[in-house]
């Protein structure tokens, strides 16, 4: 009983209270016998004291219960009383303890001291008469318990608690099996929790329990808040459930897609707040000016799903266009700016994507550290290759079949660089493969522009003409060749016979290189279109002054003050627009991309996984296994789909704000379709690769990107006149000519001033130069730490190397030593044998105190400088042990006291060093567990 | 009408599949395509077209002699499914290895695999081949007579062999089956290996060896043979007879004997 009380926790209190109101039903019964013995007996459970020892626990359990529940009655008048009974009784207590042994004296303390714990809790717990009961709790307490317990006690106590804290503390170290070591910490945390709060005195006890419980309170709170923090961190437990059945590199690319969606949010909140809202807010409503209004001819089907689907009617004349943006310089109450806002969101989000990229590749490479991790290849793949994060048995066993394959791969490896055979079949292998990706890539790039060609042909002869297909003609050739290209890379490297790794940088590349052409391939056709509309639009402008000189001829007759002729906008010829025109180009293309996305995703993985999963059971093969099986997830194809989404995004953002919002809806679906998809339709890749080293090798790609499709954004902005009756900056020469007008308009002259002498090339040159000088000083700079840091490893790497040359020397030493002695020992014996045939132990004991004296003077002069030192000594020692050990059996009759003399003091001034040399010991396989056992033997005899 | 454009961007797709499954096509072209094209020209099955040619070319009575002509019949003319040359071997060892007294065959097709069995038994020995179709067998009696097994070491049973199995005990006199290798249609696999669990003719240490059980694949037997703890399973893994690149393997399982 008191064993399984000290352990059970305090949750188990009511438990208990229950059992020893039983308990104290049954000693009432034994009471009733045990009353002669005692005289001042008022109460019943002064009579327990006299029972067994074993019993005292219960009874002093009993002891607190009852007086609980007498204090519950009516305590006050009978307190005198009770405190005097109480003093008898430790009186008595004290009496018995002299008694009792040592042992048994711990543990009824320790029992005593428990209950004065729960009975706490339950005061606590009973609220009403708290303040008594505690004052109860405390008399007993002081007296009962405390005043029973001497300081050394109450120290030892002490120090059994902060033993325990530094066991729970230092036993992830420990080399003990899971389940000890979980059995000893809840077996520590529960001692500790138990005997933590008994420590203090009176109020400080308090106090101590109180500041205790606030702790516990406190970290609960903290890991709470943790919790807190990370449910608040979108689709975190979705992206760890996908890293723990998929690995990290999968869990990578849903990573990045959320960082992009964080982005893409921000571009998003820009454009929207300010260009999109002002503009439907404030600006001139619908069918108030020609740009405004869908044309004549167009109004009649403007409504139509199919027009609004390719972003033509409603949609093209709308906020979300270009061309809708009115050129007044200052719209609404508020005075907003509007070419200006529109101007400067433009330049913003391109700046501020460049900031959040640079900052993050900066971030990532400070993580990544200097150095080369190529020198040990065997040991990083030793210790390193494993991903923790997975919790799917599954890819656990896909991970373990990667690994060793990696390892034979890696020996191959090993073994092939030593000899090379047949170098010219490979180079021409590898040769022909990149020229067949060549010819892809140009027969993919000659087809794009092929169809953009051919689009502009339907589109000059009127799309209404054609059907779905031609009208989408460019983005779905555009879509599929980038879906499909890349498996035929994967294909073809085949031949090439690279390293994985490799190839996966290889295919990497060419999937970029196909992307890149295809996107220019699309931009230079674009611009051939432009120019077009250009063109196109010259002739407009022509025919729009005859036909306002026809119209004011026409309807003008007399009245000359009037002039103002209500001409419905939506009859006014008008510009071709190619702003707008660019703008809808980019979002169908980022719609069919999308769809196309989409679409793959349900036929080519939901579909595939349906058709696998239940035609398995009536297919002649194993279709799980076999032929179509369930796809991997592709991380590299995706990743760059969507760093290139993300370029489309930049570059036709200007001409068409709703392409962030179309970018975040689409991120937002794709994150849950995927994550979905993921989840049930694909399996765990066969070679599950860490992802660290490659998230800033998409950073530079998603930096590559941002830079070349801004390229073409700031080329159109620059070079080109924007068109003249449509968009914010109509009827000026150049976009960028709003900042000077606001300059010269809104702002003080001296400002404009200040900006013209700021803008003046001969600051603008030396600030520039200024700039690549300091560019250059902070490049050499990082550089030199770099080397120094290189420098500092080799220095660990030498030191190490010569720690560990010293180590093996010392235990080769000590090894020689241990030989030598075990050699004198055979010798000592074999004399010995000879000294029982005349004279029975004396003589080779004395033999024996001889050497080992002097082993032992020896390692008093060593010294303990280091741990080889120690172990050394350790081994004499432990040679000279086992020696006695193996000499002593044989003959256990002979006592010898003078070598005990010898023995004892040194055994103990060296008993910590043995323990320090153990450690080596068990690794140089000797055998050093004996010691103790020896010592023992030796104090027996 | 879809234009010509889109048509040229699917090509990469069809290049792509025919370059990573040109084994799979091979296989087609070989396995049913010039099956079928001989089985026009000549009037007669393509299992008495390998024994005639084996009858033509193999010296009789030479079971080494008949398996390379078999193989290279296999390899050069035309195709069937066989164990093949490079299973075989792993087949050789096992039986040289544990020397089984008493031999199950679960279809003999052509008799390839019943030759190579019997070749590598040890004096005394028997082997129960199992062949559920007529013609097959009848083939299978005529090459391993050919190769000069007598009826004493080379017993061919034909009948459908979840029929064969319950009454081997009864029929055949057979107390226990050392080895059992298992060659005949893919689905039949688990249903046979209940079958022989329930017969109490394994024993301990009695090997099963199952050919094919990566392509076409037998997933439900692995399954099986995996999860209920009476065998300690090795998936051999190797290529598909007479051709490359179509990964397969070989499912050794040791009866480790009821508890």
């Amino acid at each position: 009983m008191p064993r399984q009380r000290l352990i059970a926790s305090e949750s188990d209190v009511s438990i208990e209270v229950n059992d020893d109101a039983i308990n104290h039903e049954a000693e009432v019964d034994e009471k009733t016998e045990e009353e002669p013995k005692r005289k001042k007996v008022t109460k019943k459970r002064k009579n327990r004291k006299n029972q067994g020892t074993k019993k005292l626990q219960e009874e002093d359990d009993g002891d607190g219960m009852s007086s609980m529940k007498r204090t519950s009655r009516n305590v006050k008048n009978e307190k005198g009383t009770e405190r005097k009974e109480t003093k008898d009784e430790d009186e008595e207590q004290n009496e018995k303890k002299e008694r009792k042994n040592r042992k048994l004296k711990n543990e009824k303390k320790k029992e005593t001291k428990k209950v004065e714990t729960t009975s706490e809790e339950e005061s606590s717990e009973e609220e009403e008469e708290e303040k008594e009961e505690e004052g109860v709790d405390n008399d007993e307490g002081d007296e009962g318990i405390l005043g029973s317990l001497s300081p050394e006690e109450l120290e030892k106590l002490k120090e059994a608690v902060d033993e325990k804290k530094k066991l729970i503390i230092t036993l992830r170290a420990k080399p003990w099996p899971m389940r000890k070591k979980l059995l000893t910490l809840r077996e520590s945390q529960r001692f500790v929790e138990k005997y933590e709060g008994a420590l203090g005195k009176g109020k400080g006890r308090k106090l101590y329990a109180y500041k205790v419980m606030m702790m516990k309170k406190w970290m609960k709170f903290q890991r709470d808040f943790e919790n807190f923090k990370t449910a608040c961190i979108p689709w975190e437990m979705k992206i760890k459930e996908i890293e723990s059945h998929f690995g990290s590199s999968v869990a990578s690319y849903f990573i990045f897609l959320r960082w992009m969606y964080g982005i893409n949010m921000i571009l998003f909140g820009l454009t929207f707040g300010l260009v999109m809202v002002p503009e439907a807010l404030m600006g001139k409503p619908y069918g108030s000016l020609p740009r405004k209004t869908v044309p004549r001819v167009e109004q009649a089907s403007a409504m139509d799903f199919a027009v609004l689907w390719d972003f033509g009617g409603y949609a093209k004349y709308s906020v979300l266009f270009y061309g809708y943006y009115n050129n007044q310089r200052a719209i609404g109450w508020l005075k907003f700016r509007m070419p200006l806002s529109y101007f400067l969101v433009g330049v913003g989000t391109v700046a501020y994507s460049y900031m959040v990229v640079i900052r993050t590749m900066a971030r990532n490479a400070n993580e990544q550290g200097g150095g080369d991790d190529t020198s040990f290849n065997f040991s990083w793949k030793i210790f390193t290759s494993w991903d923790y994060l997975i919790g799917n048995p599954e890819t656990a066993d896909n991970k373990f079949a990667s690994i060793t394959t990696s390892f034979k791969e890696a020996i191959v490896e090993e073994q092939e660089s030593r000899k090379d055979d047949n170098i010219h079949l490979t180079r021409f292998l590898r040769v022909l493969a990149n020229f067949l990706v060549m010819c892809c890539l140009a027969g993919s790039g000659y087809l794009i522009y092929f169809v953009v060609r051919r689009s502009q042909k339907f589109a000059l002869e009127g799309l209404e003409n054609y059907g779905w297909w031609e009208r989408n003609e460019v983005n779905m050739v555009m879509s599929l060749l980038g879906m499909f290209c890349p498996m035929l890379f994967d294909v073809i490297s085949t031949l090439e016979n690279y390293h994985p790794r490799i190839a996966l940088q290889w295919q990497l590349g060419r999937i970029f290189a196909l992307f890149l052409g295809n996107l220019y391939t699309f931009i230079i056709a674009l611009m051939d279109a432009i120019n077009l509309k250009r063109a196109e639009e010259e002739v407009v402008k022509m025919n729009m002054t005859i036909w306002m000189a026809s119209l004011y001829n026409g309807s003008l007759p007399e009245n000359t003050t009037a002039s103002m002729i209500a001409v419905d906008p939506a009859d006014v010829p008008r510009g071709p627009c190619w702003e707008t025109m660019v703008g809808q180009e980019f979002v169908r293309l980022i719609i069919s991309d999308t769809m196309t996305t989409y679409i793959m995703l349900l036929t080519g993985d939901f579909l595939r996984a349906v058709l696998v999963r239940f035609l398995n059971h009536c297919w002649c093969w194993d279709l799980e296994y076999g032929f179509p099986s369930y796809s991997e997830f592709d991380v590299s194809g995706n990743v760059l789909g969507l760093i290139f989404n993300q370029g489309m995004i930049w570059m036709g953002a200007f001409y068409a704000p709703c392409l962030p919002a179309l970018n975040v809806l689409r991120l937002h679906v794709s994150m849950y379709l995927q994550c979905w998809a993921v989840m049930c339709c694909n399996v765990p890749q066969e070679r599950v690769f860490k992802a660290s080293g490659s998230n800033n090798f998409y950073m530079a790609m998603l930096l590559v990107i941002l830079f070349l499709s801004t390229l073409p954004a700031i080329y159109t902005i620059v070079t080109i006149p924007p068109s003249f009756d449509c968009g914010p900056f109509s009827g000026k020469n150049r976009m960028f000519d709003v900042i000077q007008e606001t300059l010269e308009t809104d702002f003080p002259a001296w400002f404009g001033k200040v900006f013209s002498y700021a803008s003046n090339p001969g600051l603008v040159l030396p600030f520039i130069l200024v700039m690549v000088l300091a560019i250059y000083y902070l490049q050499s700079t990082s550089k030199t730490y770099k080397q120094a840091n290189i420098e500092l490893k080799k220095k660990l790497q030498t030191q190490n190397e010569e720690n560990k040359k010293k180590n093996k020397l010392a235990a080769q030493k000590a090894a020689d030593d241990l030989k030598e002695a075990k050699n004198t020992a055979s010798q000592l014996l074999s004399t010995q044998t000879n000294n029982n045939a005349s004279d029975p132990g004396e003589n080779s004991h004395s033999n024996i105190m001889t050497s080992s004296v002097k082993t032992l003077s020896r390692l008093n002069e060593d010294g303990r400088e280091n741990n080889t030192q120690a172990s050394m000594d350790a081994t004499h020692i432990h040679a000279h042990h086992t020696l006695l050990e193996e000499h002593q059996t044989p003959t256990p009759l002979t006592h010898d006291p003078p070598l005990h003399g010898v023995i004892y003091p040194v055994t103990h001034d060296n008993q910590s060093q043995q323990r320090r040399g153990a450690h080596i010991f068990r690794d140089a396989d000797f055998h050093v567990d004996a010691h103790p056992g020896m010592l023992t033997s030796v104090r027996q005899n | 009408m879809v234009s010509p454009a889109i048509a040229l961007a699917f090509l990469p797709m069809i290049l792509t599949l025919i370059i990573r499954y040109r084994y799979y096509f091979v296989l087609f072209y070989r396995a049913v395509l010039v099956r079928w094209v001989q089985d026009c020209l000549t009037g007669i099955s393509r299992e008495e077209r390998a024994f005639q040619y084996i009858l033509t070319h193999a010296t009789p009575g030479n079971p080494d002699s008949i398996l390379d002509t078999f193989d290279y019949w296999c390899s050069k003319v035309e195709f069937i499914s066989n164990i093949g040359p490079k299973k075989g071997l792993i087949l050789d060892r096992l039986l040289k290895e544990t020397c089984p007294l008493t031999v199950l065959e679960l279809g003999t097709h052509c008799g390839y695999s019943a030759v190579r069995i019997a070749r590598s038994l040890p004096v005394g020995a028997r082997l129960y081949s199992v062949e559920m179709d007529q013609r097959n067998a009848q083939v299978a009696e005529k090459i391993i007579r050919l190769a000069g097994f007598d009826d004493d070491t080379v017993e061919l049973i034909v009948q459908p062999s979840d029929e064969v199995i319950p009454r081997l005990r009864e029929d055949y006199g057979v107390e226990r089956l050392d080895f059992v290798f298992m060659d005949h249609w893919k689905r039949c696999y688990l249903p046979d290996l209940q079958l022989l669990e329930g017969s109490g003719l394994l024993g301990e240490g009695s090997i099963i060896l199952a050919d094919n059980v990566i392509f076409p694949g037998a997933p439900n037997f692995l399954r099986h043979a995996r999860r209920s703890g009476l065998y300690e399973l090795r998936v051999h893994r190797a290529t598909l007879e007479y051709i490359r690149g179509i990964r397969d393997g070989m499912a050794e399982l040791v009866f480790l004997g009821l508890k």
